[in-house]
């Protein structure tokens, strides 16, 4: 029942952050300058036909009455009607959800064994030459610019070697083989940007977790260090490691709007920027709403593997 | 082609006082052959009339046999919206309209107008009323013909306030609702706001809108894509793309490509890349910034067009040191544009000369001198207007191509002379803001950079941005002389009338400088090696009909 109620609060917490968020955005949204019918008319359009467009697109009326007509009908699951592509949001958000979580699958897959194991040969190898190799590349691959690292890959593997297609869109009815093909090279630079975060934390923690006194007890005891380092130190080690890549999870879905672009992949990222640029009020709050539900359910479901690894903090401090 | 002497002569007896001044304007060498062309298209004037010239053959022979089975894929932006003959006015929308939907005449790349769904033209005397022939036997996709109810409805409904029409600002002071009429079935006439000697291009693909849709179109285009063009819709996606089929229905010759496919794509680098990786084979447009990695591959062929696509540089004429005309011929005169054109378009640009008449408009008096640097004259201008110890000025841009850079070169170019100018770039929406004077950096800086599109006629960039009461006058340009010059360049039907008129606007403008125009760059496209009969305009419309692939 403790385990339930800790969901549960963290669920109404969810749900106010996710309010909080929708106000934010529309909030923000009516400080970007210009206006929808401008950016679908151009900016020497006839102040006159703006007029028209903004009227007949309902962006002419007050704010709240605004807010209230689109939240009024999200709560009911009506995203309500793109203002700049007149069709209903819906289709827009699920289809580039699904790219990006499959993206974003791609990438995790990649990147969360390779970050991890490279954390640990590092920290099991502390102050040696491989941990320095494994820390310096991480940390130097950090840096390298998404859209530097995509165009170089693009132009190794896609122009020059041909082994992979230079874009990350797929034929109608492709199969899983080829949908993977084609997300193999704009998975690698979110490799190259996590690896080296990931590698970091569960060094870190592996490192504390190999100098704890379980770990020297455990030796003690005559454990052999295979199992000291899988039963005793690697649960203790990613718990860091885990919130760290549960605050990614964000930044995969929704924040690859360079690499999107580059490798012309129809990801949420760039819809919802696209959407900010062109004040596409519904399309943008859906959006950024379903990042943040997405970026929720990861945090919980840390939380609660968190908890899982860490009986101490499970039921809120009644230890 | 030879002309044909004794024909000439009857063809000068029978011909209507326009038609005889062109042919008498052409034989005596006062206008050469392309812009004999060009103008006797406007007017209307017959293909045998200038076939008997010895200026185009009788007949134009197709190029090639049609192979049946071939799709050309392309890759352009994607449209900024919803795709709507009304409301679309961005390069990746238009090129989709242009797919499925016909003008009444084609403005080509050498922008000669052509007959397509009107066979003919003609002007009344004064100018104000311009009369078309409709092609018979056109059908809409639907299998609808086509008829003057249509073309009726088309510009009506493009002209009127109420309907968020994009060419609303094209027709201002030129057509208004009611004023496109039906004469018969296959005849319309178009009574003018005030005489105008280049309307035909206002119902060309210049006019990107007017695309002829039928009378009964209610909206939500993206269902139908209805119009007659020689490829109708298979599908399309927002955001992704689009396929296209041969239009059996066709009036005229079949389309070559049994089919067509576009590729949306956001921004310069992703479209080369996909060239670059064979995903399409064809891409539109293509901007030196960003094209560089294709322009001189040997894969790849670049199509160049001379356009008068340009970058404005207003100067406040009624506010600080740029109040005094002389300040402003200083900053003109301390531009270098040959070096501008090299280092910003590696050369692919026609240089400006102060004024819209660019030199690919056979309009453009060529014999006012071209503006060049000179610093000296530059300083010795700013010393008589009071500035010899330098002057401080704010130059306020948006951030769309080589614009920055292009700020930068004058900032630099400026401070040789003593002006200090600062910059301030800024997003798009920004710089625009309301579009409407007291709400918009861009209509309301002291000095500012803004770009206009390619017009097959200057007559848009020499009212809206120049006249005293131009909706985009940046520079609060004030001169009766100017607007009265420019009501006669527009109303004049003759060639050799508009360019005594263009000398003398040139002239005053090189005086007065309200803007500068520094050079006209040319629209590029890139296709493969194999690609031949792909056709873009300087609009971003992409003619594909003609197409083959080897």
């Amino acid at each position: 029942m403790s385990g339930l109620r800790f969901v549960l609060r963290r669920v109404a917490l969810s749900l106010v952050t996710l309010w909080l968020l929708s106000v934010i955005v529309f909030l923000g949204a009516q400080v970007l300058p210009g206006d929808v019918g401008r950016a679908i008319l151009g900016p020497l359009a006839d102040p006159r036909a703006v007029a028209a467009l903004d009227h007949k697109l309902g962006v002419d009326r007050p704010l709240l009455v605004q807010y209230w007509d689109w939240s009024s009908h999200f709560v009911t699951g009506d995203m309500g009607r793109s203002l700049v592509y007149r069709q209903p949001v819906g289709p827009f958000l699920a289809a580039a959800l699904a790219n990006s979580l499959k993206l974003a699958a791609i990438a995790f897959l990649l990147v969360v064994p390779l970050g991890i194991f490279g954390g640990v040969v590092a920290a099991m190898n502390v102050g040696r030459a491989l941990d320095r190799i494994i820390t310096v590349t991480g940390l130097s691959m950090t840096v390298v610019p998404e859209f530097v690292s995509s165009i170089v890959l693009i132009l190794i593997f896609g122009v020059w070697l041909e082994w992979l297609p230079v874009s990350a869109s797929w034929r109608e009815g492709a199969g899983a083989f080829t949908q993977f093909r084609h997300l193999l090279l704009p998975a690698v630079p979110l490799v190259l940007v996590l690896f080296g975060y990931i590698a970091r934390m569960a060094r870190a923690g592996t490192v504390e977790a190999l100098d704890a006194d379980y770990t020297r007890t455990a030796v003690m005891k005559g454990l052999p260090f295979r199992t000291v380092v899988w039963r005793h130190v690697l649960p203790n080690a990613l718990l860091p490691t885990i919130t760290v890549i549960a605050t990614q999870m964000g930044y995969l879905i929704g924040g690859l709007v360079v690499v999107e672009t580059v490798f012309h992949y129809q990801g949420i990222g760039s819809l919802i920027y696209n959407a900010a640029k062109a004040k596409d009020f519904p399309m943008l709050e859906s959006g950024v709403l379903m990042i943040g539900v997405v970026y929720t359910i990861a945090t919980l479901i840390a939380d609660v593997l968190y908890s899982l690894l860490n009986p101490r903090i499970r039921f809120g401090g009644r230890e | 082609m030879k002309a044909d002497w004794k024909r000439i002569d009857l063809l000068r007896r029978n011909a209507s006082e326009l038609e005889a001044d062109a042919i008498e304007q052409y034989l005596t060498g006062n206008v050469g052959r392309r812009e004999l062309l060009r103008y006797g298209a406007t007017i209307g004037m017959s293909g045998a009339v200038l076939a008997t010239l010895g200026l185009v053959p009788e007949t134009t022979p197709r190029a090639q046999a049609a192979p049946a089975n071939q799709t050309i894929r392309a890759g352009i932006e994607v449209p900024a919206s919803a795709v709507d003959p009304v409301t679309t006015g961005d390069a990746g929308g238009l090129c989709m309209l242009q797919q499925v939907g016909e003008f009444l005449c084609i403005d080509g790349p050498d922008l000669v107008l052509r007959p397509a769904l009107a066979t003919s033209w003609k002007p009344n005397a004064k100018g104000d009323v311009w009369t078309f022939s409709l092609r018979q036997g056109v059908k809409f996709h639907d299998g609808r013909p086509m008829t003057a109810d249509d073309v009726v409805a088309t510009f009506d409904r493009l002209a009127n306030p109420k309907n968020a029409s994009n060419a609303l600002s094209a027709f201002k002071g030129v057509l208004a609702v009611g004023g496109t009429r039906k004469v018969d079935d296959h005849t319309v006439a178009f009574h003018l706001d005030a005489p105008n000697g280049n309307f035909p291009y206002y119902t060309s693909s210049d006019n990107y809108n007017a695309i002829i849709i039928p009378a009964d179109f209610k909206g939500d285009y993206e269902k139908s894509f209805i119009g007659t063009g020689p490829f109708k819709l298979e599908k399309y996606t927002a955001k992704v793309g689009a396929s296209f089929t041969r239009f059996d229905g066709y009036w005229g010759p079949k389309a070559l490509p049994a089919r067509t496919e576009f590729t949306f794509y956001q921004g310069m680098q992703s479209k080369v890349l996909a060239l670059q990786g064979r995903q399409v084979d064809i891409i539109v447009p293509v901007a030196v910034q960003g094209g560089q990695a294709i322009l001189h591959d040997p894969r790849f062929q670049i199509i160049r067009l001379r356009s008068a696509a340009h970058e404005q540089v207003h100067m406040r004429t009624d506010m600080g040191a740029l109040r005094d005309k002389r300040v402003r011929r200083a900053i003109a005169l301390s531009l270098d544009r040959k070096g501008l054109v090299a280092g910003l378009f590696q050369g692919l640009s026609d240089l400006g000369n102060d004024s819209p008449f660019a030199p690919v408009f056979p309009s453009t008096n060529t014999s006012v001198p071209q503006r060049t640097q000179d610093i000296k004259q530059a300083k010795e201008l700013l010393a008589a207007a009071g500035h010899a110890k330098g002057v401080n000025i704010k130059l306020t841009t948006e951030k769309y191509i080589e614009i920055p850079d292009y700020a930068v070169l004058i900032q630099n170019f400026a401070k040789a002379i003593g002006v200090n100018i600062t910059l301030k770039v800024e997003s798009q929406s920004a710089y625009y803001g309301k579009a409407v004077f007291g709400q918009s950096d861009w209509l309301d800086s002291e000095m500012g950079i803004t770009d206009y599109g390619h017009r097959g006629v200057p007559n848009v960039y020499l009212a809206a941005p120049l006249k005293s009461d131009g909706t985009w006058n940046a520079a609060h340009f004030k001169n009766p002389t100017y607007d009265r010059l420019v009501a006669s360049y527009v109303a004049a039907l003759d060639l050799a009338g508009q360019r005594a008129v263009s000398k003398e606007i040139e002239t005053l403008l090189l005086d007065e400088t309200p803007v500068i125009f520094g050079y006209f760059y040319n629209y590029l496209s890139a296709a493969v090696k194999g690609l031949k009969g792909a056709q873009p305009t300087a609009m971003a419309q992409l003619f594909l009909q003609n197409a083959t692939l080897s």
